[in-house]
């Protein structure tokens, strides 16, 4: 076949393979234009999971009728004028691909009427016959119309997935798009069904629970850092605006099992960069589950000369010039945060929520306003504490009014009634007066019961805690060892052994030795290979010697983990550390007392001592938590109070 | 059965013997004491775990009439023990026992006799014969250095290793080595070595108390017999190969100093109070001037002691040690005055004790 120049819709074919990959990516690349059109307003019309039609309508700076034509050609953009500009890339779209990417793999209709328009104008695409501008009638915007996807492209139709899968992608694409530009108002409908309406003009926080999902609101703790200017910007260049990072993190207690729930945003766009990923996941190191993924939504805001978007078609990766600065920039305010509060998780069985449902029912009077039916007895006694009087006399014949409407108030004698609802109110001044004595937060007084050789119960102001013995310990341990070797310094305290203790192992493990060395030597392990197939132990931590722990399991494992990759023991600063706190895990891990040793009321005491001393002290080093709580509002409620 | 016994001298026995009996055992035999009555012998009281065995000779008692019974240990000896009665009168029937006082009468429900397990007797020529004092003492200087439930079975036990009338017992947990010299009586010149268990060993403190008597050892297939004219103690030995001690007792140490063994009791003690688990190490410097023992625990404080040296050669020397194991030693020193060589920070010390008494002790990492 000879060598021919192909057409401009094969070449925008092509392009398409690599932009529209599905039709949530055709929503994305519509919505960034929306954004870039400066629209308050955007609506989303999908049928049939896109393959159908996509529909989307913004109130946007329009295009002039002169200019649609072009839009629809490849390369042919408003957003980019010189190469200064693709250096410095501050609106989410630049390629001038997209339009005429979808048009030639769909039926696409544009409209669009500029503000100063008498009226819109048309242009129709089918494949590659495009047809003339024509005018119409329309409000100010641009309302673009997507139909038949793949339509001439049937490798690509049939690699579709169910429409509900697909529209699930959209789905995702239109939230991701709505936190990022929380004065921007969404609204997406499927098959004629409203499923999205975020109006315009929501503070980020609104906007991100919006997203994330109501019952997370209370759990979601916001952070943010402000970089100083100049960071990062390297020549003589003018100096870069200062980064900052705004967010929302949920607590460890609501991570999710995949990663779906973690989003990241520069300059408005989301991302997916492993390294900020990671940063984050690191903020949560030792508060969450290896296994389990945060909740959380950062947006940075940067000098944009300092990232480089133009690295993949869908703009989805980005290139940091600073990418370790990144890194901490997200981490460090964010595990601040999470440090900083109190993330004990609580408890509420699920029996008793049903009980509770049922028992404001009976208390809560139906009929009586939001006041009392909506937010719950406690609420609404907090809220009656601090009335005037002549409001809390209102409210009181208000109530009465509302039970005798009920058939309840007549029935009971009125004393007993007015007893009910002072009952509370001073159960309610007791809690407050018991708060401010025994101070906000800690265990209060001694007595502490250990169940089952595992558990130690206690109390403190808010409720009832149980413990795990096992877990805290391991993180009193951890934080113990942890102080000692990055806090001051110094190596953990070695016992030198009289002959080395000789472990088996294979060549290969031998060889880690050399590169494990230095991360073994900080804590107080000397081991060095004795031919071929063994490792010689000439020193191990008198800490875990102290404890019973075998050194030849330990290293043996210790060993095994590096070798799989688990830990690296290389010299890289970010690996080691991570590295040395792994390594930390397992010897607090085995240094600590286990579920099954009964402990005396003098090491209950120092154990829940610690607990307050330490930091960190809500979970494991593993990231179980060590403490859960049951709130007496919980037991209240258990015991229909 | 039926022997008229002496109250006090059987509660001892019991107690002796009883040491070696286990108290919760699937194989309920195993919980009593086996008791014979000869005219000949006496009342003869045996225990046994399987491993290590007992047989002892209860001095004061009459014989009635001779046969033999296999009691729980624990009950008879709880008997015997909250008894008022000068003497008891023990009498079996089958394999009921009952003990009977003056104003007590006992009925103890047993075993047949035949279901214990044989016990390993004394027979024989012993390999050497020694002093009970000095078997002792040996022991006793060493018993305290085994590991306790360590993976290389060997060092859970003592090494007893005898080259012609040379007895050198030792004991290592692989942080220390504690190693006593001297002499018994044999013919034989070869060199025989065993690892004998601590709960042996223990027995044997307690078993061999008068000093003044002699015991027979012998060593035969995987067993070491011990006895008196009173006892026989049997033990298995502990399988394995002990590790070369020779090989970690150190020659090379130039920097000698003597110091008083009930001042660097003191000062060792004193210095102890201020480690923690993580930092056990206490720093002794040695210079001509004298011995600074010091201490840092961190967010609890600090502790020097002075100590002044006999006498010191060589260069001075800083090096950390965990007090628990130099304090081991010096309690079973039984000289006024000891020695100590050192190479350097990380090489092992040397505590001595006239020619009788070694210990080497490893170091820990000073800070």
């Amino acid at each position: 076949m000879p060598i021919a120049r192909l057409d401009a819709h094969l070449v925008n074919q092509i392009a398409a393979g690599e932009v529209v990959e599905r039709p949530a990516s055709v929503v994305k690349e519509l919505i960034e234009n929306c954004i870039d059109a400066g629209a308050t307003r955007i609506e989303v019309v999908i049928e049939e999971g896109g393959a159908k039609l996509i529909r989307l309508a913004d109130d946007g700076c329009g295009i002039p009728e002169a200019e649609l034509p072009l839009a629809l050609t490849a390369h042919a953009t408003s957003k980019l004028a010189t190469a200064q500009d693709l250096a410095a890339i501050d609106t989410l779209g630049f390629r001038g691909e997209a339009l005429a990417s979808i048009a030639s793999v769909s039926r696409m209709k544009l409209m669009s009427r500029t503000h100063v328009a008498e009226g819109g104008a048309v242009v129709e695409q089918n494949g590659d016959e495009r047809t003339d501008v024509r005018p119409v009638a329309m409000a100010p915007g641009t309302v673009i119309e997507v139909k038949d996807l793949f339509w001439n492209v049937p490798a690509r139709r049939r690699f579709l997935r169910s429409a509900a899968a697909e529209y699930g992608q959209i789905a995702d694409t239109v939230n991701r798009a709505a936190m990022a530009n929380p004065d921007v108002g969404y609204t997406l409908s499927h098959n004629g069904r409203k499923a999205l309406n975020l109006p315009p003009g929501q503070s980020r926080r609104e906007r991100c629970v919006a997203v994330l999902g109501k019952d997370l609101d209370d759990a979601l703790l916001e952070f943010s850092f402000e970089g100083r200017a100049g960071d990062g910007t390297g020549g003589d260049e003018a100096p870069a605006e200062p980064p900052r990072v705004w967010g929302v993190a949920g607590e460890p207690s609501v991570a999710r099992a995949t990663s779906k729930f973690l989003h990241v945003y520069i300059n408005g766009r989301p991302v997916k960069d492993r390294s900020l990923n990671h940063a984050v996941k690191e903020a949560y190191r030792g508060l969450m589950a290896g296994d389990r993924h945060p909740v959380a939504a950062v947006f940075i805001q940067m000098d944009p000369r300092l990232v480089d978007v133009n690295v993949h078609p869908t703009k989805a990766e980005v290139r940091f010039r600073e990418p370790r600065m990144m890194h901490g920039l997200v981490r460090s305010p964010l595990r601040e945060r999470l440090l900083e509060s109190d993330i004990t998780p609580s408890v509420v069985p699920a029996a008793a929520t049903g009980v509770a449902g049922a028992g404001s029912g009976v208390g809560g009077a139906p009929g009586v306003g939001g006041g009392i039916g909506g937010g719950g007895a406690r609420d609404f006694v907090s809220a009656f504490e601090t009335m005037e009087p002549n409001q809390k006399g209102f409210v009181y014949e208000e109530v009465k009014r509302a039970m005798a409407a009920d058939d309840l108030f007549v029935r009971e004698s009125t004393a007993a009634s007015a007893a009910d609802l002072a009952a509370p109110l001073d159960q309610a001044d007791q809690a407050a007066a018991a708060t401010h004595t025994a101070g906000a937060s800690g265990v209060t007084g001694v007595r502490v019961l250990q169940v089952h050789d595992s558990y130690v119960i206690a109390e403190d102001v808010d409720g009832v805690l149980i413990i795990d013995q096992h877990a805290l310990h391991e993180r009193v341990m951890f934080e113990a060892i942890e102080q000692r070797i990055l806090g001051d310094g110094a190596d953990l305290e070695s016992q030198r052994m009289l002959m080395p203790l000789v472990i088996d192992a294979d060549a290969a493990r031998v060889a880690l030795l050399d590169d494990a060395g230095p991360l073994l030597g900080r804590l107080g392990i000397e081991a060095a290979a004795m031919g071929p197939s063994a490792i010689g132990v000439h020193a191990f931590p008198s800490l875990l010697l102290s404890r019973g722990v075998e050194p030849a399991g330990f290293i043996d494992g210790l060993l095994g983990r590096i070798e799989e990759g688990d830990l690296s023991g290389s010299a890289d600063a970010l690996e080691s550390e991570s590295a040395l706190h792994r390594v930390l895990d397992m010897m607090s891990c085995k240094a600590a007392v286990k579920a099954g040793d009964r402990l005396s009321d003098a090491e209950l005491a120092a154990l829940l001592k610690t607990r307050d001393e330490v930091e960190r002290s809500g979970s494991c080093p593993h990231g179980r938590p060590t403490t859960v709580r049951i709130s007496l509002r919980e037991l209240e409620k258990l015991f229909h109070r | 059965m039926k022997v008229i016994c002496d109250r006090g001298a059987l509660v001892s026995s019991l107690g002796l013997v009883g040491g070696v009996i286990a108290s919760r055992t699937p194989k309920p035999v195993l919980t009593c004491v086996k008791l014979t009555a000869s005219a000949e012998e006496g009342l003869v009281l045996e225990g046994t775990d399987t491993e290590v065995s007992v047989r002892l000779t209860t001095p004061r008692v009459e014989v009635a009439q001779g046969g033999d019974a296999l009691i729980p240990a624990d009950k008879l000896q709880q008997i015997v023990r909250e008894s008022v009665d000068a003497t008891l009168t023990l009498s079996t029937e089958q394999d009921v026992a009952r003990i009977v006082g003056k104003d007590s009468k006992f009925k103890v429900f047993g075993h047949p006799p035949t279901d214990f397990p044989a016990v390993t007797t004394f027979t024989g020529e012993a390999d050497f014969t020694i002093a009970a004092g000095e078997l002792h003492r040996m022991v006793a200087q060493t018993l305290f250095a085994t590991a306790r439930e360590n993976s290389r079975y060997a060092i859970n036990g003592v090494l007893i290793e005898r080259t012609g009338n040379k007895l050198v017992v030792v004991a290592t947990d692989g942080h220390r080595l504690a190693l006593a010299r001297g002499l018994c009586n044999t013919d034989s010149k070869e060199t025989r070595s065993a690892i004998v268990p601590t709960k042996a060993l223990n027995l044997l403190l307690k078993l061999f108390d008068d000093a003044e008597e002699t015991v027979h050892v012998r060593v035969e297939d995987n067993q070491i017999l011990f006895k008196t004219d009173q006892a026989v103690l049997g033990a298995n030995l502990v399988e394995g190969n002990f590790p070369p001690y020779g090989d970690v007792i150190p020659k090379d140490g130039d920097k000698k100093a003597t110091v008083a063994t009930d001042a660097l009791v003191s000062a060792t003690r004193r210095a102890g109070l201020l480690t923690n688990e993580e930092s056990k190490g206490v720093r002794m410097a040695f210079t001509a001037d004298g011995l600074t023992l010091s201490s840092r625990a961190p967010e609890m404080g600090e502790a020097e002691i002075a100590v002044d040296l006999v006498s010191y050669e060589g260069d001075a020397v800083d090096i950390g040690f965990n007090p628990a194991y130099v304090l081991d030693a010096l309690k079973v020193v039984d000289q006024s005055e000891v020695e100590l060589e050192l190479k350097g920070s990380n090489k092992p010390g040397v505590i001595r004790s006239g020619p009788s008494f070694l210990y080497v002790v490893m170091p820990v990492s000073l800070q």
